[in-house]
């Protein structure tokens, strides 16, 4: 096919010279991509530990509620240095280092600190062209020094984790994961590096991890008062529910599908059908797996949620997602009815985080309501001046009070009343009126359970929330209640 | 200092504005189709030796003339300007017109203010250098 | 040879540059200012520094500027100040990285480091822009000649092969004793002037002529083949040296010739279609290919493995805002290592980007569209097809390099090999670079050249015929 003679280049060249400048403009929309939209993202990130050491201004400082201070600025020999003065603040407060990185809420509210958050973007504009216009700004956290102090100090040497918060506001006052570490040393010029590395190595019970937030354990009994939760939101069960063969199940088992739910823990209560308080108090086992199946794996899963569950819990540092089931099983998630009853009673392949069980403890606390939790009250100035306010906020009304008010006397009754005292008692505070549940984690195999303790005080007016875990600590009432007992006590009797 | 970096920087877009101007003056020519269009001129006399006497210069619809080289024709007459004068065809007519020489520009021995029409056997000159218009040959 | 200078001589007019002039002025004008505010940001206070390399610069500029003059050639007006400016940037970024850097024993000269080097490469590639611009006159040695130049283009290549040095797992350098380049930069040069004069000769045929396969048109494959081999280059060059971004280059600047040419889009088609197999196959092939793929798509992945440049150089633009950080205010480099690998070869946009801002960075681009732009106008006015295409292709080569390795910083392709036209430190790219601009520059000319009188040969002219002789032989049995 011949088409004569060939055209002229002219017009070629006219259409190469679009398809330049065509290059060009997208290369100028990149421009405006990274230059533009994400430079603000993109300098304030702290993955960048180079981009961390260049702002070589000053930080700000980090503050538990009454004003002690947890990590500030210091100047050893004309560097700049940061200090944590007070070490049983880790991993909440975490560290800064211009070539190690950061962690926890040096981490989290890096911009702030470092004065580098801009107030608008004309503000972030000016800002490149003055010399030094970074307004460092001071984080106020919930923390009350004296109660993390002790905290820390319940859980010496065990592995574990404490949490401690408001029922009322949400604000966490205790946050507390054994062993840490000391950020001093990680800071420290020339040993930080090694310091670090030792801390990372395996087999070194992994104190860098905040073991409050993203802590996975298996929650054994404490458990059960989310599916009490469950239960009786959803109306399968009331206060008043027993289950006929529960009495005979504690001798001979309770069948679910060929397995055999055993308890036989509370001989005590001998042939009568428990109601839902009862069986809180000596924590049966049957009783929960019976309430689990009658709740129903979709209800189980969905109160579950309304908790919290199955979504890392918006909080001010990195949390992990507490799970009812592994998932990926027909019924629900569930394999099959045989783990939703082991679920129901906490074991199965439920996991969970100590913050998400103290915000269990927090909504039964609370009237059945669940407050958002809060590490920072406030960010402020140096001289004091507000910059960001925290205001307790409601996450959500997960029971109305009147089923609420179900749950919490059967915490209560599990560590005052005589039933109770054997399991949960050792939790009661002289003179007040404590509400709690122990649990104790079976793992399987032949290593200590995981000793659990969830609770509120006074039962009344819940004034803290918590939830204790010493990791195969054994018995939940032998080693968690005492501490979660002893704490909120202690919180109790200090002063403002 | 912020004043220096801004300089810098309105500098720089000054050197492009200075081209786009330009730019955009030469694309308004080429869509103009700047062609060759039905006239030359033809040296009368060129004092400089170039362009050489008798040569025939091809005219387009704008022209230019002047020391620079960048004009459409270039003389290098000491007398003739940078950017001496600017012969276009518009309609049926050659216009004559002087875009700010020193010597000025002359049609037929007188003149040239504003734009004045030429015709062809009119003697131009620029400078020292001398032309007439003359219809393109058909060759 | 006095003959010969007679005959330069007599060519010589004295012709004003009024453009030129005033916008050499103002590119001076910027630098200095430029110059000034890198000072002050380094002293902290107002500070004039030692702007000697700068004002050399300055001074060569001018004296070339003198020389067009001279020489009186009615070439392009614009380029040069353009080229002037970029490479002047590129002085003003060099004084304001370590010094420490690159350092090279020049001999008598002393160690030279970054921004000294960086000035002489500049002296170096403004020379040859110079001599270009004002010697040639003639392209017959380009057009005649284009297979033996192809042939000179493969047996470089074979050398690279062979005594290549390998510089970060990519072969490029060829050593000659104290010198080292990278050939490539002329390969890009030399596949112009092949691809123009080929497809010159053969565009009425390779336009009109074409084989039907279905819906497409297909060029005659007595022509395809040598396209053919021109892919199968590209990829060789890929595999052999393992730099992605000159055999994209290449590419690229063979669809845009071939496009200006035929003006048939199927035939980009076609070769787009080879393009992405090409990728294809090479990514299922070549580790390193596929190493670049993913770090290209999500860097922050491997932050502080292969994605750390990437991301370092992502921080950098993101630095730098719209208004940058100022000249000698970019992220400054603890103790001599930069905060951004290889910025001053791969990344130096995205270091000027920072200091300057996206304004800066826009700027930037604006020159080079605008050695575009005259590019591919030195093209449109071209005399005849040979010279217009490969004034387009010397044209395509500098300015879609540029765009290659400006999307690869901002990570919207993935990072190639390529450097920055005049502005990223490197002899090798500003000579090649420098050699493209020089051509178009020689290719611009207005004027009409009275031809050259004749003359017996003398000695040295006659070895010159015989090599043109033997030359014209293999032209001829390709042919």
């Amino acid at each position: 096919m011949n088409h004569g003679a060939a055209p002229p280049v002219q017009r070629g060249l006219a259409r190469l010279a679009l398809t330049v400048v065509l290059c060009y403009a997208a290369v100028a929309l990149g421009l405006g991509y990274w230059q533009g939209l994400q430079a603000q993202a993109l300098t304030n990130d702290p993955g960048d530990p180079l981009v961390a050491a260049l702002r070589d201004g000053p930080r700000g400082r980090i503050l538990d509620a009454r004003g002690t201070v947890l990590a500030q600025d210091a100047t050893i020999g004309g560097v700049r240095v940061r200090r944590y003065p007070q070490p049983a603040a880790e991993p909440a407060v975490g560290y800064w280092s211009p070539t190690l990185g950061s962690a926890g809420l040096e981490r989290a509210y890096d911009a702030d600190l470092s004065g580098l958050a801009g107030a608008s973007p004309v503000d972030e504009l000016l800002r490149k062209f003055g010399a030094s216009a970074t307004t460092p700004l001071d984080v106020v956290t919930s923390l009350d020094m004296r109660l993390q102090a002790d905290a820390v100090q319940l859980l010496g040497q065990q592995k574990g984790a404490i949490v401690a918060l408001d029922p009322t506001t949400g604000r966490v006052l205790a946050m507390a994961s054994t062993p840490s570490f000391d950020p001093g040393r990680i800071v420290a010029p020339g040993t930080g590096a090694a310091y670090l590395a030792s801390l990372s190595a395996p087999g070194n019970a992994s104190p860098l991890l905040d073991r409050a937030t993203q802590g996975h354990y298996t929650p054994g009994s404490v458990f059960k008062m989310v599916t009490a939760v469950a239960g009786v939101g959803s109306g399968a069960i009331t206060a008043a529910t027993t289950y006929p063969d529960q009495p005979g199940e504690e001798r001979s088992g309770f069948v679910v599908d060929g397995f055999r739910v055993v308890d036989g823990h509370h001989d005590f209560t001998g042939d009568t059908a428990l109601d839902l308080i009862q069986a809180t108090e000596v924590s049966c086992n049957i009783y929960f797996a019976h309430v689990g199946l009658a709740t129903g794996a979709a209800a189980l899963r969905d109160w579950a949620r309304r908790l919290g569950f199955e979504a890392p819990i918006p909080f001010d540092l990195p949390t992990a997602a507490s799970q009812v089931t592994a998932g990926g099983g027909p019924l629900d998630g569930f394999a099959d009815d045989v783990e939703l009853a082991n679920a129901a009673y906490g074991q199965g392949t439920t996991a969970v985080t100590p913050l998400q069980m103290a915000l269990v403890a927090a909504t039964i606390a609370d009237g059945g309501t669940l407050m958002r939790p809060t590490l920072v009250d406030a960010v402020q100035t140096a001289g004091g001046t507000v910059v960001q306010h925290t205001t307790p906020q409601v996450w959500r009304q997960v029971l109305p009070s009147t089923q609420d008010a179900v749950l919490r006397e059967a915490m209560t009754e599990a560590v005052e009343s005589a039933w109770g005292q054997p399991f949960a008692g050792s939790a009661a505070i002289p003179g007040v009126a404590t509400a709690g549940k122990t649990g104790t984690a079976q793992l399987g195999g032949s290593g200590e359970p995981h000793a659990w303790f969830i609770g509120f005080a006074p039962a009344a007016a819940p004034r803290i929330a918590v939830a204790v875990i010493v990791e195969q600590g054994g018995h939940g009432g032998e080693v968690a209640a005492p501490l979660g007992g002893q704490l909120m006590g202690d919180w109790l009797r200090l002063g403002p | 200092m912020w004043t220096l970096r801004l300089a810098f920087l309105g500098l720089l877009y000054l050197f492009l504005a200075v081209l786009a101007r330009s730019l955009l003056r030469d694309l308004r020519a080429a869509a103009g189709r700047t062609t060759r269009a039905a006239g030359v001129l033809v040296v009368i006399a060129a004092p400089a030796g170039a362009p050489p006497v008798g040569a025939t210069l091809e005219l387009e619809t704008i022209t230019t003339l002047g020391r620079d080289a960048d004009n459409l024709i270039v003389l290098d007459d000491p007398f003739a300007s940078n950017r001496h004068a600017r012969l276009t065809f518009r309609g049926r007519v050659w216009y004559l017109e002087d875009v700010g020489s020193t010597n000025g520009t002359w049609l037929n021995g007188r003149p040239v203010q504003g734009a004045v029409a030429v015709g062809f056997g009119d003697e131009v000159a620029v400078g020292q250098t001398r032309f007439r218009l003359e219809p393109a040959s058909r060759a | 040879m006095t003959r010969m200078l007679g005959r330069y001589l007599a060519g010589l007019h004295f012709r004003p540059r009024g453009r030129e002039a005033s916008l050499l002025l103002l590119a001076a004008a910027a630098l200095l200012t430029g110059w000034l505010s890198l000072a002050t940001t380094q002293a902290g206070r107002f500070s004039v520094g030692d702007p000697v390399l700068l004002v050399v610069y300055l001074l060569a500029a001018g004296t070339i500027h003198v020389l067009f003059v001279v020489t009186g050639r009615r070439t392009d007006q614009v380029l040069f100040p353009a080229v002037v400016l970029l490479g002047g940037i590129s002085l003003l970024f060099m004084s304001r990285l370590p010094p420490t850097l690159v350092t090279q024993d020049a001999g008598p000269l002393g160690v030279l480091t970054l921004a000294p080097l960086q000035l002489v490469w500049l002296l170096l590639s403004l020379s040859v822009i110079a001599a270009l611009a004002i010697v040639v006159r003639r392209d017959a040695w380009l057009r005649n000649y284009k297979y033996t130049w192809a042939a000179v283009g493969v047996t470089l290549l074979l050398l690279v092969f062979v005594f290549g040095e390998e510089v970060n797992g990519v072969r490029l350098m060829l050593r000659v004793g104290p010198v080292a380049g990278q050939p490539s930069e002329l390969l890009k040069i030399i596949l112009v002037v092949f691809l123009a004069g080929y497809l010159a000769e053969n565009r009425p045929l390779l336009a009109g002529t074409s084989l039907r396969i279905g819906p497409l048109d297909l060029p005659p494959l007595a022509y395809l083949l040598p396209m053919l081999a021109m892919w199968g280059i590209a990829l060789a060059v890929v595999v052999v040296q393992r730099d992605l971004g000159a055999a994209l280059l290449f590419f690229a600047v063979f669809l845009g010739l071939l496009y200006v040419a035929t003006q048939r889009p199927s035939f980009v088609a076609l070769g787009l279609f080879l393009a992405v197999v090409g990728s294809v196959l090479l990514y299922t092939v070549e580790p390193t290919v596929r190493v670049r793929v993913a770090i290209w798509l999500d860097p922050f992945a491997q932050a502080l493995g292969s994605g750390f440049q990437i991301v370092r150089g992502l921080y950098a633009f993101g630095r730098g805002g719209l208004l940058g950080t100022g000249l000698g205010a970019g992220l400054p480099s603890p103790d001599g290592t930069l905060a951004v690998p290889a910025l001053h070869t791969d990344y130096v946009f995205a270091g000027v980007a920072e200091e300057l801002g996206a304004a800066g960075a826009i700027a930037l681009i604006g020159l080079y569209l605008v050695i575009a732009e005259r590019g591919l106008r030195i093209a449109a006015r071209g005399a005849d097809d040979f010279r217009a295409l490969l004034a387009a292709g010397l044209t395509l080569v500098l300015v879609l390099q540029a765009a290659l390795i400006m999307a690869g910083d901002l990570k919207l392709v993935p990072l190639t090999g390529v450097t920055l036209p005049f502005v990223a430190y490197g002899g090798s790219s500003l000579l090649g670079s420098g050699i493209c601009v020089g051509l178009l520059l020689a290719l611009s000319d207005a004027g009409v050249e009275a031809p050259a009188p004749p003359s017996p040969l003398t000695r040295g002219e006659r070895w010159r015929a015989r090599g043109r002789g033997v030359a014209g032989r293999l032209e001829r049995a390709v042919r």
